[in-house]
């Protein structure tokens, strides 16, 4: 999972592509958030934007587990078995 | 018959990732739920469309996705908030830097437009690389790129977590890009 991450080293530069859906509005992040300065010594640069060593990809991993691992309702298995049910006789390769 | 099981199993192995996909994308537990069983009905009657061997959770994921855009729209809800509007309504504060609440992340993530929301959670949670993103977001790859930087900016700002906040757009692009690590 992480290697999904990592492996961007990929050919396409960035805002080659048609950039579909983005207004000219990206420009205003350029100016950010300078008032932080106050904790610019702890700036740290890790390489990957949301690999497990920063904040936010830890938190975004930790929600999603959460989710994941939420107890699935059996209306879903029962569902599929309708599904089967429905089209008993169809054959595929 | 017994492909026709493979699927089935398939697609229940597949169900804890859509329920996460779908909480992620509609942050409403019902709605969820209603999307991942309109998935999974779809599915079944396309299942004959379904290439084997090709990346069954990626096709599935597509699915729902659309399905979550096209319930938007027949609700007449704006697909994209406008940019910054919300961000500014609440500042969520850490007690202690580098120290973030579940809670507080949670409420921050909600916050993030759906575009932006969805590509963050596709590669940085869900396990898609960025090819499998843009794929499933039918979008270019430098576009989803784009929004996972630009919502990682937004959560950090939202989140007030200062270090790498420093570094404007352009260099987390680059980051995103695959800089070299180390």
């Amino acid at each position: 999972m992480q290697n999904s991450i990592n492996q961007q080293g990929c050919c396409a530069p960035f805002g080659a592509g048609r950039p579909t859906g983005q207004k000219g509005k990206d420009k205003h992040m350029t100016k950010q958030t300078s008032g932080v300065a106050s904790a610019g010594p702890n700036r740290r640069r890790d390489g990957e934007p949301l690999g497990a060593n920063s904040e936010i990809g830890r938190k975004l991993k930790q929600y999603y587990d959460e989710l994941v691992s939420d107890e699935v309702p059996d209306r879903f298995a029962q569902l599929l078995s309708q599904l089967e049910q429905a089209e008993p006789e169809q054959q595929k390769d | 018959m017994a492909a026709s099981l493979g699927f089935k199993g398939d697609l229940l192995a597949t169900i804890p990732g859509l329920r996460a996909f779908a909480m992620s994308l509609s942050q409403n537990a019902d709605r969820a739920d209603d999307l991942v069983q309109e998935t999974l009905v779809k599915a079944w009657d396309k299942q004959s469309s379904f290439q084997p061997g090709t990346n069954l959770k990626a096709w599935l994921f597509t699915i729902l996705r659309n399905e979550f855009y096209s319930q938007m729209r027949k609700r007449g809800r704006e697909v994209q908030d406008s940019e910054g509007l919300l961000t500014a309504r609440l500042a969520v504060h850490p007690s202690q830097h580098g120290r973030l609440d579940l809670d507080d992340f949670r409420k921050a993530l909600e916050q993030l437009p759906e575009d932006q929301r969805e590509a963050i959670i596709l590669i940085g949670a869900s396990g898609f690389s960025y090819e499998e993103a843009a794929e499933i977001c039918g979008c270019a790859v430098g576009t989803i790129k784009s929004r996972v930087s630009r919502a990682r900016n937004r959560l950090q700002e939202i989140l007030d977590i200062s270090g790498e906040a420093d570094y404007g757009p352009d260099a987390i692009a680059a980051q995103v890009m695959g800089s070299t690590v180390g």
